[in-house]
């Protein structure tokens, strides 16, 4: 029941981008106001609280010791999972990580990794182990856009930890080797309009969705289409620019174009 | 600059004890050992008798109200209503005075589509039926819907009408409340969009007094003023 | 370890001193009901959806509506990284608060349907259940679920043989006793009574008087949370 959009509201929606508008104002690029908010957690290695409007997100990053995996002995290990916890939305039912919950932690996961966000050959410890860092994504309210806000509080909950040294025996607390800053600028296509940051109502109506990583020199990173719609090459080649563009002003604004959290 | 809102009545939480008096006891409280107490975290008004008026909460349909539905399902004889209520509510093809096959409900009404239902009946069970407000089913096909708790609902509406007539008289468009706080608004675009926007003001300020005034004043700086395009 | 030096314990406090709480109602804009709340190092947040429609619809009773409660520890919550999921010990959690705060909830007034309470452990610092307990009753208030009272619980134990109230992590873990106490305050009934360790019935008889004091000064805050979250002195 929570699924199913107003008619009406579906109507109005089409009928305000036609007119290159949005429900709540905004213009077609513009973002809802974004928060982030780090160091939350002190039991975490690293943590950031995400909002984008009234999306909110929790990231913890773990950092601990442990065991490479086998056929990468010299290479420090990222793990990434999102909770889509009952509590952020109606729709959210308890239980292990469905298909979107999975979707969003590999997307977060690769626009990390591949960005060379982390240095992981920096990762290497004396005994043989590696740092493992687990990015733990929890989302605590959804009201559309979860990847943005995930990836954004993935970044910042990696720049804001410590690897936890003096607790092991390692020598001083360090932060992590960041190499990288990948931003997610995530779009919808309504009936050929383009618009960045989906709200709740827009996500749901849209026929798809499109999330674009890129880093610091405007280099792509990561890309997901999502949902069941389709795109001309055109279409995409525009947004791909657009939602580059994009994520140099939102890094810009709010890491003041480094990533010195 | 902190803004104190004067509030017009004590605001309680479950358990707070209301009166010593039990035969003082109405809505939104309970009586034990000749006292009452508060049910709800609400507003304490205490009159003749004392009663806690709800701040949230979900929508229990009664008999006789009028509502706006949407539909969510069609089965065979029944449209299955989203009357946003903890229950769903069934409307009838027979409550409907045309003669409806079941193949032609969809086209009559579909999902996703909204109306103006009266409730006919409520079992123990919470079963609700519907019927069109009157006449034939219309659907709504136009205009905007806005949702606030259906505890606004009174104050949306104002003492004998007051604060939906003030709106209506204000601004070129019609509004149809709903007892479960379905809001449809259907006029000249501007209009619909400044109706939204006092209206989720009144939802946000229902529980403070002199907010009639302050909606009036806000209309009218809207609608003279310089009304800036966001 | 020793626990207690001049009257006070590991941390400052005195014996029957509560840790520094925080409670803030309505924090989520999806949920029904909200409340986050920091109890020490705890930092927790609860949501109630409800009532509304049981799914998968066998579970609903006629008559009334069930109660769901959910306690789940984020993975970051802890020193070392927790797998997500359900593991024993939050499933019966989440049983003894779920049964803590169902007899004052008044069921009947909505037949077939569900009260879902989900508690997110953000981090932890010990008497995560009862600042969960604390936080989900806030939350069904806010949520505007008709109850008899409110549900305020801490956590009561003993270390070097003195009885103390809101055990923090090293007490609970090494110290003699750990008792986690729910009540309605007003009536004084108990909703939940746990305990583990060694207590003689004096202490036992002491750490429930300091448990119910602990839990009516709780009981305080969760009001005024509440009301301060109409009070409006607040800028728009």
């Amino acid at each position: 029941m929570n699924d199913v959009i107003a008619e009406i509201r579906r109507d109005y929606i089409y009928g305000l981008a036609k007119r290159s508008e949005r429900a709540d104002g905004r213009a077609l690029d513009e973002y809802r106001p974004i928060q982030v908010e780090v160091g939350l957690i002190g039991k975490a290695e690293g943590s950031a609280r995400v909002k984008i409007g009234n999306t909110q997100v929790l990231v913890g990053v773990k950092v601990q010791p442990g065991e490479p995996f086998p056929d990468a002995p010299d290479t420090g290990v990222i793990i990434t999972n999102v909770e889509l916890v009952p509590l952020a939305s109606p729709s959210f039912e308890p239980g292990p990580p469905d298909e979107n919950a999975i979707e969003l932690a590999r997307v977060v996961d690769r626009g990390v990794r591949e960005s060379g966000a982390i240095d992981l050959s920096q990762l290497t410890l004396p005994d043989g182990k590696v740092w493992l860092i687990f990015i733990d994504v929890h989302v605590l309210d959804h009201d559309g856009n979860l990847m943005d806000a995930a990836a954004l509080g993935a970044l910042a909950a990696l720049v804001n930890a410590k690897k936890p040294c003096e607790r092991y025996g390692y020598g001083p607390d360090a932060p992590l080797p960041i190499k990288e800053s990948p931003i997610a600028v995530t779009a919808v296509d309504l009936d050929g309009e383009i618009m960045l940051d989906p709200s709740l109502d827009e996500e749901t109506i849209a026929s798809s969705r499109i999330t674009v990583i890129s880093g610091l020199q405007g280099a792509l990173a990561g890309m997901q289409k999502s949902g069941t719609g389709t795109l001309s090459v055109e279409e995409i080649a525009r947004i791909v620019k657009l939602a580059s563009s994009k994520a140099m002003q939102i890094r810009d604004d709010l890491f003041g174009g480094s990533t010195d959290g | 600059m902190k803004k104190q809102e004067k509030l017009d009545k004590t605001i309680v939480v479950p358990g707070d004890l209301l009166s010593e008096d039990a035969t003082k006891a109405a809505e939104g409280t309970y009586v034990e050992n000749e006292k009452v107490y508060s049910l709800i975290y609400g507003l304490a008004d205490e009159r003749e008798k004392v009663r806690v008026i709800p701040l949230s909460g979900k929508y229990l349909p009664a008999i006789g109200d009028v509502v706006i539905g949407m539909v969510s399902d069609i089965s065979f004889s029944n449209w299955k209503v989203d009357i946003n209520s903890p229950y769903e509510a069934l409307m009838h093809i027979s409550e409907d005075p045309r003669r409806i096959e079941s193949s032609e409900m969809a086209k009559i009404m579909g999902v996703g589509d909204l109306a103006i239902f009266k409730v006919v009946d409520v079992d123990p069970s919470m079963k609700i039926e519907l019927a069109p407000r009157e006449g034939q089913l219309r659907v709504l096909r136009s205009g905007r819907i806005v949702e606030v708790s259906y505890t606004k609902v009174p104050r949306v509406i104002g003492r004998a009408g007051s604060m939906i007539s003030l709106l209506k008289s204000k601004l070129d468009v019609n509004i149809f409340v709903g007892k479960n706080g379905r809001i449809w608004i259907n006029g000249k675009a501007e209009d619909e969009d400044l109706a939204v926007e006092v209206i989720k003001r009144i939802e946000q300020e229902a529980h403070t007094s002199g907010l009639t005034d302050r909606i009036t004043k806000l209309l009218e700086e809207e609608k003279h003023g310089v009304h800036e395009k966001r | 370890m020793e626990f207690m030096k001049n009257g006070k314990r590991i941390d400052d406090r005195l014996p029957n001193e509560l840790r520094p709480i925080k409670f803030e109602v309505g924090p989520l804009e999806r949920a029904d009901g909200s409340c986050y709340v920091e109890h020490g190092g705890n930092k927790i947040i609860a949501a109630v959806y409800g009532p509304r429609a049981v799914h998968p619809r066998h579970l609903q009773e006629a008559n009334r509506a069930i109660i769901r409660y959910r306690y789940n520890m984020a993975s970051f919550s802890v020193e070392e990284r927790r797998r997500p999921g359900p593991d024993r010990r939050s499933i019966e959690i989440s049983k003894v608060s779920r049964e803590a705060i169902d007899p004052v909830i008044i069921k009947e007034f909505y037949p077939r349907s569900t009260i879902d309470i989900f508690v997110e452990i953000l981090q932890a610092d010990a008497g995560t259940r009862s600042a969960g307990i604390n936080a989900a009753s806030v939350a069904l208030a806010d949520a505007g679920v008709p109850m008899r009272g409110l549900i305020s619980s801490c956590a009561v134990g003993k270390v070097d043989d003195t009885v103390v109230l809101d055990l923090v992590k090293e007490e609970d873990n090494y110290g003699q006793a750990d008792m986690p106490v729910a009540m309605d305050v007003r009536t004084g009934e108990v909703t939940l009574l746990q305990m583990d360790g060694h207590l003689t019935l004096d202490e036992f008889e002491q750490a429930l008087e300091l448990g119910k004091i602990g839990c009516a000064s709780i009981a305080e805050m969760q009001r005024e949370a509440l009301i301060q979250k109409y009070r409006g002195e607040e800028d728009e």
